[in-house]
């Protein structure tokens, strides 16, 4: 693993000096190699196939801007999503994840390599998370040692925390925002140690790269200068601090304003402003020490305690003004639950709704990140040993990553970066100590007598503890791989099933209703549906929505929700309203597809009743007398008639599901349905797949007058 | 003045000439010797398809030995051929050329050219396939999902003909006994899921009688609208063909609600809908795909027969009345089988059109060949009048100058149109080692420059940071 055991294999013809650079090589790419090949489950398992909901936006907009160029893009009014209002792409989405594809595939076109652009999105993920493992050598490298660097680049390679969000097909903005992070990492650390301009504005590069792919970059723009901060109060300010983030700040400042999605948010909102405070400090805090390297002791405490009290006074302010004339933005929601768990829950039903917005449990540390949780502490205590400036900012890192992690499962990603680094140092450091005892020192034994006298079975000890965490180590490849291939490599949009006789069952019901819709049905029809499928109708089907997964108008998701939520006739006057042709709704019912619309409606009832508009519609009325949600006869009877319940539940129950069963046996809530026999007045059916998991409406005209 | 003004009009006159003369090459004359002693004709209507074939006995009256007959289609109908061909009585291909006859510009007349002629009282039996598409109409032209399909088919009761038809019968071909209605000219008759007209007697030439059938036709009514074939030749031992196909149901058009539960409870439900069909691929084909733009289509089989590969395509959805649906086909095949050569002179013999489903109609094709780079002197040989587009060139991987691309198109295509192209072609062997030396050389550059780079110290001078 590290250097020492390393330069021990001996290699003819090679001097030790190239043999160490040859292995450290070998050791790098098999890593970058590794952690390309372990992302390809999915593929091999189905096909080379955009995973889940926002992936497709992204495939849809990556389509778009390799067909249309960017200036179009840029301009870009998306009319086929929010209907009636329609979205602009080109100013609400971080373009960086576009970009880098279209990129890619222009360059590859221009070399005659005939790739698909699908494939360029599809192999996205896993190529960026190679470069992350290079770039995790060398941030590592940075802070302790090479050693070090490989053991965290091989521990990054198959993180599940990372894999989970970048396996081929898993197409979205974390996938290359990752790298970014480390990238801009690596370069603040050397722009720390060195204190040249060059290494800061590669850093400002790097940030602006990260800004235009993620959201996530607030967290960076909050690291960096508690850095700055936590360097100031420990004393270790020097001009190489200050030349790295006076540098960074301005021209990562200026160039994140270019990004249309981000604005003017880095001077006004409050996300943004320790960054600020921080630049300020730090011209004040040399300013000082210019003034008192000037001045007489007494003359600069007067000058200090006068300029101190004013600034400040100015400062708190300027502060209050912005706040309560609205130039400094509140606190958005999404960031309020970040620092209190329970906001969002209590405040914004859809945020809530969102599962990966819900904070983590402890399984899901251990799932997602194994031996790295015990390594953890090591590393921070190896840290700690010889504290350099670059050991406080991982320290920093680490320590802010695991408590954002604990609030919401989705910022696991930050954190696996840090586990691996940290680790990758607590392993190397353990190893490189341990290993050394093994090794008989038949040299000097005398001198080692003298100091050690009190360690007996040295090396036997070294060799277990050797061997204890070699264990440790190759549990944690097979808990990675089979994390791996069991939880995140499965597509969402193909199911796979096994039958009684062990052969697999393929569930594509999404895409076969998806491509029913795109040849079938008028090119300007509107379709209603919860807004979890909305981008993939807009990418699969090509038709207009209503709500789709960028959750940016309330008002409108309500309106749905009160929709699905109310009878027939009031639900045909919202359709009529939003200018609805087809309603589709997903319905696990048949095969036991337990994330069906039924399970989630819930979420419906309680976003349709949040605003004004849908204030009739009560979460109690569709619970029973018990405070139970039954579809069965006992079941509210606001929801047995509800719009949702009858378009999933149509003709349901004359079918026979299980053996034993009545008919209209629903297999995922284990009940028979409660209300069998009814017919639809404003619907019709369109179309349902072949194992009915997407069921499609077709919204009937107005009678004719006089019928 | 009035001499130059002459001089104009005569070079008018004679492009003018020129010109007619070049549009219409072929103008026959109706033999008046040429009588029809007998015409067997059989319409087959139980498919989507119209299939006619007649046999004909013609007969010499006049004096001089005949070399060639007329071959007539109506007016009504001549827009939905799509294939017509004569077979001598020993089964052999005889050659058709299309023609006009003056005062009959309605109709479209096919010369079939004997191999022999026939002397003065002598007569000949020739065969005539003909295949319309698009003739049967759905009526009513929308169904609900429960009912039968019902068509109408209008035609001509007699043989159509510039020549006087001594006797004739017919018999219609329809596969069902339920018909709703059908034209009744004595004599007739109806027996199992045929109706069999005459003989009639004393027809004169170009004589039209309205022929009108009515009845349940549950066969798939499919329609290629387009389709895409793509042939990639490679030297290195493979031919990668590819189509891309956007097909419809055009029949009877879905009319209310399409109902999940009726059609997978009762096997009845839906008898005019399309569930799946067959289609046959060469016996050498490998690695076939079956995707469409939102991936792979996980609902088919494959069978490897022993003279083809049979693939049971089916559609994500079943294709009901006016449904749409599209796909990409594709699958390779060894090259030995159809690409001969000798020294550097090459000659590929492929279909132009394959199979896609029995009886198939194929409103649109467009078959492009991509020859490989570096080929030269370009000469096909179509078996059918097809309209060639210009060419092209295609670039894909380790191309320098591009791959040159045939593309001809034909519309109206049916089964009949499988049959091979010939295309000729130069490529110096030696343009072979291009793409590996292309790679040798990239890497080669590569290594260098890495060398270089690595051995030699660029910088300028030192930053201050690095000093120690």
């Amino acid at each position: 693993m590290t250097a020492d055991v390393q330069s021990k294999t001996k290699m003819p013809h090679l001097s030790s000096d190239k043999q160490l650079t040859f292995i450290k090589l070998a050791v790098l790419s098999m890593a970058a190699i590794l952690s390309f090949g372990t992302r390809l489950f999915s593929v091999l398992r189905f096909e080379s196939v955009i995973h889940e909901f926002d992936p497709y936006f992204n495939y849809r907009t990556t389509r778009y801007l390799t067909e249309e160029g960017f200036y179009k893009f840029h301009n870009w009014f998306d009319d086929r999503a929010w209907y009636p209002l329609g979205r602009i792409i080109g100013g609400t989405i971080y373009p960086g994840l576009m970009v880098t594809s279209a990129t890619l595939y222009n360059i590859m076109q221009f070399l005659n390599i005939t790739i698909d652009i699908r494939n360029v999105c599809v192999f996205l993920a896993p190529f960026f998370s190679s470069l992350t493992t290079i770039v995790t050598y060398l941030l590592t490298k940075e802070l302790k040692d090479e050693g070090a660097g490989l053991v965290a680049a091989a521990m990054i390679a198959i993180v599940p925390g990372y894999i989970s969000r970048s396996v081929a097909g898993s197409y979205d903005n974390e996938g290359i925002a990752i790298f970014c992070m480390l990238l801009t990492y690596y370069f603040w650390i050397k722009a720390v140690n060195t204190g040249t301009i060059l290494w800061a504005t590669m850093t400002a590069l790097a940030y602006f790269y990260m800004v235009s792919s993620w959201g996530g970059y607030v967290f960076l723009i909050n690291l960096i200068p508690l850095h700055v901060l936590a360097l100031i109060l420990l004393g270790r300010f020097s001009h190489r601090v200050y030349v790295a983030y006076s540098t960074l700040y301005c021209v990562g400042t200026v160039l994140s304003m270019q990004i249309s999605f981000v604005g003017f948010q880095p001077v006004q909102s409050s996300e943004h402003m320790l960054a600020l405070g921080t630049f300020g400090l730090c011209q004040l805090y040399l300013f000082t020490q210019y003034l008192r390297a000037r001045l007489s002791p007494s003359n600069f405490e007067l000058l200090f305690k006068a300029l101190l009290t004013t600034l400040l006074a100015t400062l708190g302010t300027a502060l209050v003004v912005l706040t309560v004339t609205g130039k400094i933005s509140p606190w958005t929601g999404r960031f309020y639950s970040l620092l209190d768990p329970s906001y969002a829950k209590n405040h914004i039903p859809i945020i809530a709704s969102v599962s990966e917005h819900q904070p983590t449990s402890w399984s899901s540390f251990y799932f997602d990140l194994q031996v790295l949780v015990f390594l953890f502490p090591a590393g921070l205590y190896f840290c700690f040993t010889k504290l350099t400036d670059a050991n406080i900012f991982i320290i920093l890192y680490g320590v802010l990553s695991i408590y954002f992690a604990g609030v919401m499962v989705r910022l696991m990603l930050v954190l696996a970066p840090v586990m691996c680094i940290v680790s990758g140092v607590a392993a190397s450091s353990l190893l490189s100590l341990h290993v050394k005892d093994i090794e008989p020192k038949a040299e000097k034994p005398d001198k080692k007598k003298k100091h050690e006298n009190n360690l007996v079975f040295r090396s036997e000890v070294g060799a277990l503890f050797v061997m204890v965490l070699c264990g440790l180590l190759v549990s944690y490849v097979f808990h990675c791989t089979w994390v791996t291939s069991e939880a995140y490599s499965s597509p969402s949009i193909v199911l796979s099933a096994r039958a009684h006789d062990g052969a697999r069952i393929i569930f594509d019901d999404f895409r076969e209703a998806y491509t029913w819709l795109k040849m079938n049905t008028p090119e300007d029809a509107k379709v209603m549906s919860w807004w979890d499928y909305g981008y993939q109708i807009t990418a699969m089907a090509n038709r207009t929505v209503i709500v789709d997964n960028n959750t940016w108008n309330n008002t409108h998701i309500s309106r749905v929700g009160q929709a699905m939520a109310s009878s027939e006739e009031h639900a045909y006057e919202i359709m009529r309203e939003l200018d609805v042709d087809y309603v589709l709704v997903i319905f696990g019912g048949l095969v036991g597809y337990s994330s069906d619309d039924i399970n989630k409606f819930l979420w419906m009832v309680r976003i349709g009743g949040s605003t004004d508009r849908g204030a009739h519609i009560k979460e109690a009325d569709y619970y029973t007398g018990a405070g139970e949600f039954r579809v069965d006869a006992h079941g509210a009877p606001a929801l047995l008639n509800c719009l949702m319940y009858k378009m999933s539940y149509y003709k349901f129950g004359l079918v026979y599901t299980e053996g034993g069963r009545p008919p209209g046996y629903d297999r995922v809530r284990g009940a028979e349905i409660g209300n069998k026999d009814f017919n639809l007045d404003v619907l019709e059916e369109a179309y349902t797949t072949e194992h009915w998991l997407v069921r499609v409406y077709k919204v009937k005209p107005l009678p004719n007058r006089g019928l | 003045m009035l001499p130059a003004m002459a001089k104009i009009q005569f070079f008018a006159f004679i492009l003018l000439y020129v010109a007619s003369n070049c549009i219409s090459v072929n103008v026959d004359n109706i033999s008046s010797d040429v009588r029809i002693k007998n015409v067997d004709r059989s319409i087959d209507i139980s498919s989507q398809l119209v299939k006619i074939s007649s046999k004909i006995t013609f007969e010499n009256a006049g004096k001089v030995p005949v070399k060639q007959f007329l071959l007539a289609v109506e007016g009504a109908a001549k827009n939905n051929l799509a294939f017509i061909g004569a077979r001598d009585s020993n089964n052999k291909d005889l050659r058709l050329v299309e023609t006009t006859v003056k005062g009959h510009d309605n109709v479209k007349f096919y010369r079939v050219e004997l191999k022999e002629p026939v002397n003065a009282a002598a007569s000949v039996v020739i065969t005539s396939d003909a295949v319309f598409s698009k003739a049967l109409l759905p009526h009513p032209t929308a169904i609900t999902q429960q009912e039968d399909q019902l068509v109408k088919y209008n035609s001509n009761l007699y043989f159509y003909t510039p020549y006087k038809v001594l006797t004739q019968k017919t018999t219609v071909v329809l596969n069902t006994k339920s018909v709703e209605s059908f034209t009744k000219v004595k004599p007739f008759s109806q027996q199992d899921g045929n109706i069999n007209y005459g003989p009639y007697s004393n027809i004169e030439p170009f004589t039209e009688k309205e022929l009108s059938l009515h009845y349940k036709n549950n066969s798939p009514f499919l329609t290629v609208t387009r389709l895409e074939r793509l042939i990639e030749v490679s030297h290195w031992g493979n031919i990668a063909i590819e189509e891309i196909i956007e097909i419809e149901h055009s029949g009877a058009k879905l009319k209310g609600p399409f109902s999940r539960y009726d059609y997978q409870q009762d096997h009845h439900s839906g008898p005019a809908s399309v569930r799946s069909y067959k289609t046959l691929l060469p016996a050498s084909a490998s690695d076939v795909y079956y995707r469409d733009t939102n991936g792979n289509i996980s609902t088919s089989n494959m069978k490897v027969k022993k003279d083809s590969v049979e693939l049971d395509l089916r559609p994500r959805y079943p294709l009901f009345g006016g449904w749409r649906s599209h796909y990409t086909l594709g699958y390779n095949v060894p090259s030995y089988e159809y690409l001969y050569h000798s020294g550097n002179e090459y000659l590929l013999k492929m279909r132009a059109v394959d199979h896609v489903f029995d009886d198939m109609q194929i409103d649109e094709l467009v078959t492009k060949i991509i020859l490989p780079e570096g080929s030269t002197n370009i000469k096909i040989n179509f078996p059918f009048a097809v309209t060639r587009l210009p060419d092209s060139l295609h670039y894909t991987y380790l191309d320098t100058k591009g791959r040159p691309v045939i593309t001809f198109k034909k519309s109206n295509v049916v089964e009949n149109h499988i049959q091979d192209f010939q295309l000729r072609y130069t490529f110096p062997r030696i343009l072979m080692l291009q793409e590996p030396l292309l790679v040798v050389g990239f890497l080669y550059a590569l290594f260098l420059c890495v060398i270089v780079y690595v051995r030699l110290d660029f910088s300028i001078h030192k930053p201050e940071h690095l000093k120690e």
